[in-house]
């Protein structure tokens, strides 16, 4: 219901909607009995002029009704669409204000069927409600007003099978509603089954598991259908049910009718009357019990949505703080732990001071906390504890967007987007011209497979990239870094699925061309860093030293460590 | 995902999304022959439907009759020349009959739908069956070409298209016809003429909602683009979040997202101004028929030709028969839809499974483990090869590097050996037989590999060691694990081997999912060994297990590893450096160091200044 302000910029429409709705329903509640008419009055007494005359009244009824029932549904598509797009405008502003960590929260695919589905879900409900809603409750209400008016004993029929009708969709559907449950969950299954089966069809392959595969899906295939045979029977027990309850409640409007005849209270037309009226009502009832369904479907996605909508970014831009220094970043007593995680501090007590210029390497075990402390700098998550300079200022003091533009990260996911390979590249600096484009393409030793492709830097990038290597996609952002020339440059991991040549020749040339940027790079192989000017080396959250390569290779039992890992071991021991 | 190699079968795919797509093959091919393989599913359960047929048959013929007895019911209470009041007697009689009409209706009418659920599941069941057993037995090469979301969206969305329609739509076509023809006989048997005239409203309801359904569908495709669009956008926005942020790109997604907003916004407006008016269209055409009989009737009726009574049926009956047009018309559309879905179904069924290998006697359990590849040439596209007359060959119980830079095939000559591709010139021997000569199954039961990219199933941590030889006892898993180095992160978790996996093993770490797999491989016990070496980070603890792990695993057994590490490849027997599609060195490692060649400058950049 919190969503209803979205519809007030169309108030006018969603006022007209309905309005419009009422003069098609008046039509159509006209139309038996001009019908009638033509019949007692024309047919009957053999009234040429009386048929004619009433047919081009039907005529201009339908013709009026029509352009009601038209316009209140253009009316309504202004109103419900527009108040679908101002919903999904505000949900993506807001998904793209959150924090990491809140995103972390919404998975991917979630955002994605709130932002379309969902909000389909509630504008069709809009929609629903504005006609479709006002024409039942207005046939029902109207239907139930006539045939009292025709003759209060018909209001029995109606007070009978009215409450039976709404206690067998209600029954149904408390029964059918967990019956549906257990079938997503079987249907999950299959899919489960068949979705391995797709992406390890080389480890089935490999283990000749082809035949045990198959009995799994074959059992699961079974419950599926089994779960879904229970749950379709007892939904065929639903409309035939209703409809002879209305059925019966036709014989009785006939029966109470014709005794109402016999005691000339009624005419014999006023029975047909009733019968169209007590059939109109009680499939207004089934109608209602279909659009119950909609909206309990409504309400979930209604939820889904101001969840999202509720949700508070809790990274916001600073009051704007220059910077006294250029390419620096210092880490004062930082501590840090994951929101969603219970405690367990990620980094602790880390002082760490860059100067500009220098190249230092970030070196630790997985889970030992590179990657957070690096996210701390663009500011994705924020520091629990201590302090975290870029330029001399804490970065919480800077507007986000000034503090980023300081700072290129190439992730250790490489992510790209659907566009050019040029456009891609162009993130880094907008108004970048081609000349710098493949100059930065060059030092991320990108340029020779950019050109190679068909369409050379024109060529468009598919499915993130789906068509590219794993290298090829990490070179291509570190190209887009590169092309945005921050002072602080951090590679998170983005080496790895490079080969050693080109990894090799990638650092030779971003050596040559950064000069005086900041450069921080974590990685695994020491191969990979031990050039650089300091290796800070971390160990469960703690920097445990920080210095070169040789000195810590002399003095740095963590460190040695890895380097045994990597160099030295072997099949000996 | 299993490692696709990376010069071949992902490429060339257009920008499409996976929307456009479906939209665009909406409508079927070859229609009538896909219908024609459809129905001979259902016809597998021809009892059910002819049962179906039967069941609607009297639910149309009920239908017909009640309003013909409701008639005489009304007749019963109106005075005429022969009685001024009520014919109670008449009345009671009728409405009994009546009340049979409907109860039998009613009844029908469950059957009809625990008959066709039934039908429809049924079929279904067996199409997903077949479906399945065709994807198991389909070549790698099918599975890398196509996108795996596509696969599963016909193993789902389009299954489930033809569960809708065997269930819901088969049945709305049948009745609706049956009530036409019914209808219709009975309307000539009132009036020829009259029926000509409501024949002919019939046609302008056709002709109108076709046109109108063509042009409302344009706008429904273009809405469904658009949707697609949003779809693409919020994923890849979203997915690639850290990357907008980094950049500051938060303000350009919006209003790019803003812009396809509000062109939702107007196709929708569009569409549903369109579809509005269909209705009241509709019911415009259909009165418009009313008053034509009306008056048309009227003046039959003064003329003489007909009575009053045959007016006042047959408005009643001309609306029964335009009812079902628009149903038709509507069950038509989702038909064709389902039978699409249904070709692309097919497709997969009719694709060529995967050889079953050759005759030659061949037991995995006495093969001694010699390879051989003779001057093998292999490109996933026939013109970029990946490998060019490459010659290898291992001797049993040896242990081989594999190594060279990225894209040279290293990957590629584990496809071949597995056949999970086959070579195009050239022949790969197993202790002196051609591979393509012996049965597949055999081959692929003498040799184990272990991916880079661990795959896990559904299961338990059990389950997925038992993949390795399904047989295995729980000591011989627990054996298996201990050699792998795995047992000790089992043995911690709370259930142990009955620990069972999220989707994919998502709840244990990188390198515990190598180690399964190792622990898989240890427990299939074969004679020759893949080894696809991880270069993906796990910590220092589970690397220096994993090594040992795959030592352990390596022994007595011909060895074939891709390999990232130094360790490893001084460790080798012989190390083989593949480049340009071809065995460029082949030797130990202190030989080929001598040799100042391309392994040199490999080893040099990798590992220059850090010899011990």
């Amino acid at each position: 219901m919190k969503l209803a302000r979205y519809l007030k910029p169309y108030t006018l429409f969603a006022l007209l909607a309905p309005l419009a709705m009422v003069g098609e329903v008046f039509v159509d509640l006209l139309q038996p009995k001009l019908l009638s008419q033509i019949v007692d009055d024309g047919v009957l007494p053999q009234n040429m002029d009386v048929i004619l005359s009433t047919g081009i009244i039907m005529m201009l009824t339908i013709i009026l009704g029509g352009c009601c029932g038209s316009a209140s549904s253009a009316f309504s598509g202004v109103a419900s669409q527009g108040f679908a797009r101002d919903l999904r405008n505000d949900v993506f502003s807001r998904v793209m204000g959150l924090s990491f960590q809140q995103t972390d929260k919404f998975t991917t695919g979630s955002l994605v069927t709130r932002l379309t589905t969902d909000i389909t879900a509630i504008q069709q409900l809009v929609d629903f409600a504005l006609r479709m809603f006002v024409r039942n409750i207005m046939f029902l209400i109207g239907g139930v007003f006539m045939m009292m008016q025709l003759n209060v004993r018909f209001g029995i029929v109606v007070a009978v099978s009215l409450p039976l009708e709404v206690l067998i969709v209600v029954l149904i559907m408390r029964f059918a509603n967990p019956l549906y449950t257990i079938v997503a969950g079987k249907l999950d299954n299959v899919n489960t089954v068949m979705q391995e089966n797709v992406t390890g069809a080389r480890v089935v392959k490999a283990y000749v598991r082809e035949q045990s595969e198959t009995e799994r899906f074959d059992a699961a295939n079974g419950a599926l259908m089994d779960s879904n045979l229970k749950v379709m029977r007892l939904m065929a027990l639903l409309g035939p049910l209703l409809m002879l309850i209305m059925n019966a409640a036709v014989l009785a409007v006939i029966y109470i009718g014709g005794l109402q005849v016999e005691a000339r209270e009624l005419k014999v037309g006023e029975v047909m009357a009733a019968v169209t009226y007590v059939t109109q009502i009680l499939h207004g009832i089934m109608m209602l019990s279909m659009m119950s369904q909609s909206i309990s479907r409504a309400s979930a996605s209604a939820k889904r949505l101001n969840e999202v909508l509720a949700t508070e970014p809790v990274i916001s831009d600073g009051q704007g703080a220059e910077g006294a220094e250029q390419g620096t970043v210092e880490f004062r007593n930082v501590s840090f732990a994951y929101p969603s995680s219970t405690g367990r501090p990620v980094l602790a007590e880390i002082d760490l001071k860059i100067a500009k210029g220098e190249n230092i390497a970030i070196l630790g075990a997985t889970g030992s906390g590179k990657s957070s402390l690096v996210n701390l700098i663009p500011r994705f998550y924020d520091a629990v504890s201590g302090e975290v300079l870029v330029d001399g200022a804490d970065v919480r003091s800077y507007e986000l967007s000034d503090l980023r533009s300081r700072i290129g990260i190439v992730l250790q996911k490489s992510e790209l987007f659907s566009a050019s390979v040029a456009e891609n590249i162009r993130w880094g600096k907008k108004d970048a011209t081609d000349e710098e484009v493949v100059e930065a393409a060059k030092i991320a030793q990108a340029d020779e497979f950019v050109s190679n492709m068909p369409e050379g830097y024109d060529s468009r990038i598919a499915e993130k990239g789906a068509s590219l290597s794993g290298g090829q996609k990490q070179r291509l952002s570190i190209a887009r870094a590169v092309l945005k020339k921050p002072e602080i440059l951090i590679f998170d991991d983005s080496t790895s699925a490079l080969d050693l040549r080109t990894e090799a020749s990638l650092r030779q040339k971003l050596r040559e061309s950064l000069k005086g940027t900041t450069v921080i790079t974590i990685a695994q192989r020491i191969a990979s860093v031990k050039d650089c000017d300091r290796i800070a080396v971390i160990d469960h959250g703690r920097l445990v030293a920080c210095a070169p390569h040789e000195e810590l290779l002399a003095g740095c039992a963590v460190y040695q460590d890895i380097y045994r890992s990597q160099v030295r071991t072997g099949g000996e021991e | 995902m299993p490692p696709v190699p990376n010069m071949g079968p992902n490429r060339g795919r257009g920008p499409a999304g996976p929307h456009s797509a479906r939209i665009t093959a909406e409508k079927p091919k070859n229609g009538t022959k896909t219908l024609k393989k459809l129905l001979r599913y259902i016809g597998r359960s021809k009892y059910l439907f002819f049962m179906l047929l039967a069941v609607m048959l009297t639910i149309t013929v009920m239908g017909l009759l009640a309003p013909k007895i409701q008639q005489v019911a009304i007749d019963s209470i109106t005075p005429n020349e022969n009685r001024s009041g009520v014919d109670m007697d008449k009345l009671v009689d009728t409405l009994i009959l009546l009340a049979v009409v409907y109860a039998v209706s009613a009844v029908m009418t469950y059957l009809q739908g625990r008959i066709s659920a039934k039908l429809s599941q049924v079929t279904v069941r067996t199409m997903r069956r077949d479906l399945f057993g065709s994807l198991v037995h389909l070549p790698i090469k099918y599975i890398d070409d196509h996108r795996h979301g596509d696969l599963m969206s016909r193993m789902t969305n389009d299954v489930e298209n033809i569960s809708t329609t065997v269930s819901q739509s088969i049945g709305s076509l049948i009745s609706g016809i049956l009530t036409v023809l019914g209808t219709f006989i009975i309307m000539l048997t009132y009036s020829p003429l009259l029926t000509l005239i409501s024949i002919s409203t019939i046609f302008i309801t056709i002709f109108v909602s076709a046109k109108m359904t063509k042009y409302m569908k344009k706008f429904f495709v273009e809405q469904q683009i658009i949707l697609g669009k949003i779809n693409g956008h919020v994923e890849e926005t979203v997915t690639g979040y850290r990357t907008v942020v980094a950049y500051s790109k938060e303000q350009d997604s919006i209003e790019e997202f803003r812009a396809m907003s509000n062109e939702l916004r107007k196709t929708g407006i569009k569409a549903q101004i369109c579809g509005g008016m269909m209705g009241p269209l509709m019911n415009c055409i259909s009165n418009f028929g009313f008053v034509l009989i009306a008056a048309f009737g009227g003046w039959f009726s003064i003329q003489g030709w007909i009575t009053v009574g045959t007016i006042q049926a047959f408005i009643l009956y001309s609306k029964q028969f335009s009812r079902p047009i628009n149903e038709i018309a509507n069950q038509y559309a989702n038909i064709q839809t389902a039978i699409a879905g249904a070709e692309r179904i097919f497709e997969v069924m009719e694709a060529e499974p995967e050889p079953v290998g050759g005759e030659l006697p061949f037991d995995h359990n006495d093969v001694r483990g010699d390879i051989d590849f003779k001057n093998i040439t292999f490109g996933y596209n026939k013109d970029k090869p990946v490998l060019r007359g490459l010659d290898l060959w291992v001797k049993k119980g040896q242990k081989i590097a594999i190594v060279g830079s990225t894209g040279s095939g290293k990957t590629t000559v584990v496809n071949l050996l597995t056949r999970f591709y086959d070579a195009d010139e050239g022949t790969i021997t197993v202790d002196g037989m051609d591979i393509t000569r012996i049965p597949i199954e055999e081959l692929r039961r003498s040799i184990a590999i272990v991916l880079q990219d661990t795959v896990l199933f559904s299961g338990t941590i059990g389950d997925n060691i038992r993949y390795g030889r399904a047989d295995a006892t729980a000591e011989e898993v627990a054996a298996a694990a201990d050699k792998a180095y795995a047992d000790e992160f089992i043995e911690r978790l709370p259930e142990k081997y009955d620990t069972v996996l999220s989707e994919g093993g998502s709840n244990l770490s990188q390198g515990q999912r190598q180690l399964l797999s190792i622990a898989r491989a240890v427990l299939a016990d074969p004679k020759i060994l893949i080894l696809d070496e991880a270069t993906s980070s796990v910590d220092t603890r589970t690397e220096m297990h994993i090594q040992s792990a795959m030592v352990a695993l390596m022994k007595d057994r011909t060895s074939l590893i891709i390999a990232h590490r130094l360790s490893t490849i001084r460790d080798a027997d012989k190390i083989v450096v593949i480049d340009q599609g071809r065995v460029s060195e082949a030797g130990s490692h202190e030989e080929l160091i001598a040799q100042h060649g391309k392994y040199y400058q490999l080893y040099q950049t990798q590992f220059a200044g850090s010899k011990t």
